[in-house]
């Protein structure tokens, strides 16, 4: 006997983004054009739920916070499996980051407990595991931080032994069970088939049922809003266009000759990071302390040249010259007139010339007990070019058990500081002492930025590690660069640059109220430092007491697929989806293509599978293409019978061409390719290994 | 809290499908009587994906509603750009070719002066609609009079006692069938709904109107006959649009579905609306009983875009929604009714039967002298409603109280008016028969064949060459249905397909589905991409051997219309 908590979202329906959603003009996405509904995984979550409550019995109350018109998605809750339902809504709510989500949300998960449930904290917290607009993944894992109780990430099935529940979460390269140790505990799904459908009956009850509402006032949160935020949105706008050809070839010939040609023709950049770096603090630099251009965007770059020149017309050429008089005399220097609150911010602005932030840049590394994650040695790489115009050092900590052979690898990578904590209670990733071990490592030696990978454990235990100390986190970055923004007083701070609503737009962030910047950043991606193994590196230890009760639960045992894909490096990935109906096909089809290919091309070819195929057996998990599998950056990307749920497009973004054929002529993965074919995959790929051969 | 069945599972007023006609009726039910229960279930996942129209509208019977049931509603956000755009030049042109366009607006104000039949396509005063978009105001507006209304529930089968003559409730599709029919764990039979008074309001070809009129034997004098609307909204640059006007409707008689003498004769014209926002609705409307074996409708837009009169503003513009519907053209004598045994000419034949009302296209209230249907759907939905009001203590007198409502209407009145129209152009051709029409009402009733049996293996020769790209046009209807359910098209008998059908017209389906549903399989005609589907039913009433039937798919699949 338990009972359940989902944590619900209402989202913009992305699937139905068309051309007419975006504004013609800028860019951007016309607010209202989207229906609202609810979140896939939160949907998901429902399911989960309602097979957890079959397994044992108890009520299922489902939450959500934000404006009123979400009720929405309590509704459909309601008309699905949950018992009763509390609306979290209040303007102070508004504006939230993920932990001014999460607190508030935590809140009156507590209260849920007292009220509904009579005091009884024999609870589970079931959420999706991220949200299709935000994607961060960090609230659910953030919930759990504020609860103190453990969160069990990723979770795909759940079953019932001896009266204990047991639940399969996808990890790294595998499967795991684990079995939570006590109650309560947050449980986030990764993806469950069979969503509930709504039944009529249940639908005309939740019509007329009477949703909770709770205002901030009911609840009390410590950490709400826009000013409990701790990172702040600067800049949205497109993504770059043009980046994918999305040409619709309607022939086999075609098809064939455009992959080969553009396969030919080669990369563009290298694959591993430059010297150069693109900043330079302002006591450095050439023109003075009155040179800003390394502001956030090109258009305050310009606005600063201006004024620095008109400044100095004027003859200011000292900080302490700068007052408020200036802004009328700067004005009539200007060509293009600026608002006089913005030139007063601006002229501010020029007084503060020190680094917002102080300290080293670190890496949380990850690694198998053998060797480190290739996305550790990419982190190292960004770390090191971060690192290196504000004169600090990089450094690394490495959590596990008997993990210090890989020090020298991580010096090799670009670290300069190792920090080891070894414990046996680390010898698996879990959450809780993973947690406690970085916490404590990151308190001692103060880092300014803190990177992690964006894979399952990443994005667990950054978030949580993020809460505790209460700094800013943004997920799943693709760019991270040091930049001013010198009109709010900042200097050398990290911008932070990452798609949102499923890649349709780009969100640059930056932390704020924090005294460390966190991020984490999508697998290949970044680019890693060419291994230097004469580097030299100091390598700290750090002891930690950890104790069996941070454990939150045991690991029955853990599937890591057999196999050795070498995805990430390799130069082509073939990938087969659930549209190849079965093993058979995609036995047949991928490997003959693969085979045909590396023959033509002479280079690297791997076998890739969506997570739909790896979950119907068509191929192992070490195949798995994705955000939950590999994230691969080919020269050439071939999609066969794959949708491109977005987890997927995720992780093959960083191909250099994409390529995909499917019968679905809606199929996302079209806008995401270079190339493509309508069509049946089972007719259409015999043909064109077929035209390969030749 | 418990969910107690028999509150949730019965409804005074059920109305089937959330067009403008169920929205209409329910909300007109409401008005008349502010503690009605009333639910409206639609198929769609939400209000207005599924609706398609022209859509030139006469405003009169929708502003007497609303005026009736939310004397604000002016104010509710949208209203004025959705009801706004009224239309101020209208034209009729006659296209001789793909060139060559005469103006013949200035006839047609000469035959409405006249009072002559064809003058009755003039606009004067009515207003351009999205009834996409109209549809979703209803639908708010419904809701905010406490309407309940279901969305993603397919109804199955009306719950008809053949013992007392009575339907007394639907039956909804089920759900999480797998591709075989077998349940997943996730399935859920369809549920049993009871209602004293049920409404159907499906839109055209009614699957649960169809399985009324079988089961409770209601007739028609002519049998129903379609055309299939094909329209694309196409934005503009500004400078294009602005040259087309804003509140512009061209309506086109010829090219490319008729010519005179030895080109094509298909029944049907061509549109080009204003519609803001820099876009313009374009489309055609032919005539499902068309003879030519490889002919798509389609592929007719494209040609029709091609001529210059629409060439000049859609040329280089972007299409940014798409989508297909059928339109019951049979007219008066097609409306479904009920003949008691031993009933003459004074006798009162039901529009339904009982505590069941069929209202708008599913009762097939189309004028085609206007080309119109919309106002009429608006209005009996209307009536209907009131109807049902009136005799919720009586249920079983619902049907007569409707029909009754009709005969005084001008719903009916039009309908009469209008009854030859069509008939006589099908059996005359576009050249005679349209003149020929203004002595309509003279005339006898002529029959029309059902659209399925008038297919022969004569060619259209299209003028623009290739293949339609339908699976563009499907992304652009973003349609959409869970792939793992039963097909819900199904073909009786495949050896007609293969021994037949193969032979004499190509297969015609495969050609003539918009969505790209069908495909040669082996040797065999399949439905093989039933996600495809429009919902626009063409297929079950074309196949040249009446060898195609569709069923309600599981709820929330089909297209998402957002601005047809």
């Amino acid at each position: 006997m338990s009972n359940y908590i989902v944590t619900v979202k209402q989202v913009p329906d992305i699937t139905q983004i068309t051309g007419n959603a975006f504004n013609p003009e800028t860019g951007t996405l016309k607010r209202g054009t989207l229906p609202s509904v609810i979140n896939k995984l939160d949907a998901d979550a429902l399911a989960f739920a309602n097979k957890m409550k079959h397994l044992s019995p108890g009520k299922i109350v489902c939450l959500t916070m934000g404006p009123p018109k979400s009720s929405e998605v309590l509704t459909y809750s309601l008309s699905r499996c949950a018992d009763h339902a509390v609306l979290l809504t209040d303007r102070v709510l508004g504006g939230a980051d993920t932990p001014a989500t999460a607190n508030p949300l935590a809140y009156a998960i507590r209260k849920i407990a007292k009220d509904i449930f009579n005091g009884n904290d024999d609870y589970v917290v079931i959420s999706g595991m991220q949200s299709v607009d935000g994607d961060t993944a960090q609230v659910p894992a953030q919930i759990a931080e504020e609860l103190q109780i453990p969160c069990i990430a990723y979770a795909t099935e759940v079953e019932s032994i001896n009266g204990k529940f047991r639940i399969e979460k996808i990890v790294s390269g595998g499967n795991q069970w684990v079995s939570p140790k006590a109650l309560p505990y947050v449980v986030t799904v990764a993806n469950y088939e069979y969503p509930l459908f709504a039944s009529f009956r249940r639908s005309r009850w939740a019509n007329k049922f009477a949703v909770i509402n709770w205002t901030a006032d009911d609840i009390k949160p410590t950490l709400f809003g826009y000013d409990g935020s701790k990172t702040r949105v600067t800049r949205v706008f497109p993504p770059p266009k043009g980046a994918r050809k999305n040409k619709h070839c309607h022939n086999i010939d075609e098809f064939v000759k455009e992959l080969v040609s553009t396969y030919k023709k080669g990369r563009s950049s290298g694959a591993f990071e430059g010297e150069e770096t693109d900043y330079i603090v302002p006591s450095d630099r050439p023109g003075g302390l009155f040179q800003r251009n390394y502001e956030g965007t090109d258009k305050e770059i310009n606005a600063y040249k201006q004024v620095t020149q008109a400044l100095s017309k004027l003859g200011i050429t000292k900080v302490d010259q700068l007052n408020e008089s200036l802004v009328e005399r700067v004005q009539e220097h200007l060509q293009e007139k600026l608002t006089k609150k913005m030139l007063q911010e601006m002229i501010e602005g020029y007084k503060t010339t020190q680094t917002s932030y102080s300290g080293d840049v670190w890496v949380i590394a990850e690694h198998d007990g053998k060797k480190t994650n290739d996305v550790t040695c990419e982190l190292l790489g960004k770390a090191t070019h971060l690192a290196k115009p504000l004169g600090v050092r990089v450094g690394v900590v490495i959590a596990g058990y008997q993990c210090k052979h890989m020090a020298n690898d991580l010096i090799a990578a670009g670290a300069d500081d190792v920090h080891i904590i070894e414990d046996v209670l680390l010898e698996d990733f879990r959450p809780g002492p993973y947690r406690n071990a970085v916490v404590d490592a990151i308190k001692k030696h103060n880092p300014q930025i803190v990177l992690f990978g964006a894979t399952p454990q990443g994005r667990v235990l950054a978030p949580m590690i993020a809460y505790r100390l209460g700094c800013g986190l943004t997920a799943d970055c693709t760019s991270l660069d040091i930049r001013d923004n010198s009109r709010q007083g900042n200097i050398a701070i990290l911008m932070q640059t990452r798609p949102a609503l499923g890649g349709n737009i780009m969100a640059t962030i930056i932390t704020k109220d924090s005294k460390i910047q966190m991020a984490t950043a999508r697998l290949g991606v970044m680019k890693k430092n060419r291994p230097d193994h004469s580097r030299k590196g100091n390598i700290i230890e750090h002891s930690v007491t950890l104790a069996e009760s941070d454990v939150g639960f045991d690991i029955i045992k853990t599937e890591l697929s057999g196999g050795s894909a070498n995805l990430s490096n390799a130069d082509v990935v073939v990938s087969g989806g659930r549209g190849l109906r079965n093993k058979d096909n995609y036995d047949k089809l991928v490997s003959d293509l693969a085979a045909v290919i590396r023959k033509k091309l002479d280079c690297q070819v791997e076998l890739g599978a969506s997570r739909a195929a790896v979950e119907q057996g068509f191929i192992n998990r070490t195949h798995q293409v994705g955000q939950t599998g590999t994230a691969v950056s080919p020269r050439l990307y071939i999609a066969l019978g794959i949708s491109g749920a977005i987890q997927h497009l995720i992780g093959i973004e960083n191909s250099e061409i994409i390529v995909a054929i499917n019968s679905d002529p809606l199929a996302p993965i079209f806008k995401h390719s270079d190339y493509y074919m309508v069509g049946n995959a089972e007719e259409i790929v015999p043909q064109i290994t077929e035209a390969l051969r030749h | 809290m418990e969910i107690k069945e028999k509150d949730n599972t019965h409804i005074s007023i059920l109305v089937v499908g959330a067009g403008p006609a169920g929205l209409a009726a329910a909300i007109a039910a409401r008005s008349a009587n502010k503690d009605a229960d009333i639910a409206v279930l639609e198929k769609g996942e939400a209000v207005g994906n599924h609706n398609l129209s022209g859509a030139v509208l006469e405003t009169a019977s929708l502003k007497r509603l609303l005026d009736e049931a939310r004397p604000d509603w002016r104010t509710i956000k949208g209203a004025d750009s959705i009801l706004g755009r009224e239309v101020k030049d209208d034209e009729v042109q006659l296209l001789l070719g793909k060139e060559l366009a005469v103006n013949i607006s200035f006839l047609m104000k000469i035959c409405k002066k006249l009072g002559l039949s064809f003058g009755e396509i003039c606009n004067d005063g009515n207003s351009i609609v999205s009834i996409s978009k109209l549809t979703r105001l209803l639908g708010e507006i419904a809701l905010s009079l406490g309407i309940e209304i279901y969305t993603g529930f397919g109804v199955k089968e009306i719950l008809y006692d053949q013992d007392n003559r009575k339907a007394h409730g639907v039956k909804l599709v089920d759900q999480g069938l797998d591709k075989e029919g077998n349940p997943q764990p996730n399935y859920i039979e369809g549920e049993t709904i009871t209602a004293d008074i049920i409404i159907l309001a499906e839109g055209t070809d009614g699957l649960v109107t169809e399985d009324f009129v079988v089961k409770a034997g209601l007739n028609r004098k002519n049998d129903q006959v379609f055309s299939v609307g094909v329209k694309e909204i196409i934005r503009v640059s500004q400078q294009k649009y602005e040259s087309f006007g804003d509140n512009r409707v061209i309506h086109t008689m010829g090219f490319p579905l008729w010519l005179p003498i030895f080109g094509p004769a298909i029944f049907g014209g061509g549109f080009a609306y204003s519609c803001g926002e820099n876009e313009i609705a374009v489309g055609i409307i032919a005539g499902a009983d068309w003879k030519y074996y490889n002919f798509n409708p389609q592929k007719a837009l494209e040609d029709f875009k091609q001529h210059t009169v629409i060439r000049e503003y859609v040329d280089g513009g972007e299409i940014i929604e798409a989508g297909v519907k059928m339109i019951p053209e049979g007219g008066y004598y097609a409306v479904p009714r009920y003949l008691p045994s031993g009933s003459d000419e004074k006798t009162m034949k039901t529009v339904g039967y009982k505590n069941v009302m069929i209202i708008g296209d599913s009762a097939g209230f189309v004028n085609m002298k206007k080309i119109k249907g919309l106002h009429n759907a608006i209005e009996s939905g209307a009536l209907a409603g009131n109807a049902a009001i009136k005799c919720l203590e009586t249920p079983e007198k619902a049907a007569d109280e409707y029909t009754r409502k009709l005969e005084s209407n001008s719903v009916m009145d039009e309908m009469k008016s209008a009854r030859n129209f069509r008939a006589i152009v099908a059996r005359f051709g576009q050249a005679i028969g349209v003149p020929l029409s203004i002595a309509g009402n003279l005339l006898p009733r002529f029959t029309m064949e059902k659209d399925y049996k008038t297919m022969t293996s004569r060619k259209f020769t299209f003028y623009t060459p290739g293949e339609f790209d339908k699976p563009t046009f499907v992304a652009l209807a973003v349609t959409e249905h869970r792939e793992e359910q039963p097909s819900h098209l199904s073909i009786l008998d495949p050896s007609l397909c293969i021994n037949q059908c193969d032979s004499l017209f190509n297969r015609a389906c495969i050609t003539f589905c918009p969505a790209g549903v069908y495909e040669k399989i082996g040797i065999d005609t399949r439905p093989a991409n039933p996600s495809n589907c429009v919902h626009c039913k063409t297929c079950q009433r074309k196949c040249p051997f009446d060898n195609i039937r569709w069923t309600v798919p599981e709820g929330n699949g089909g297209p998402k219309y957002k601005l047809m």
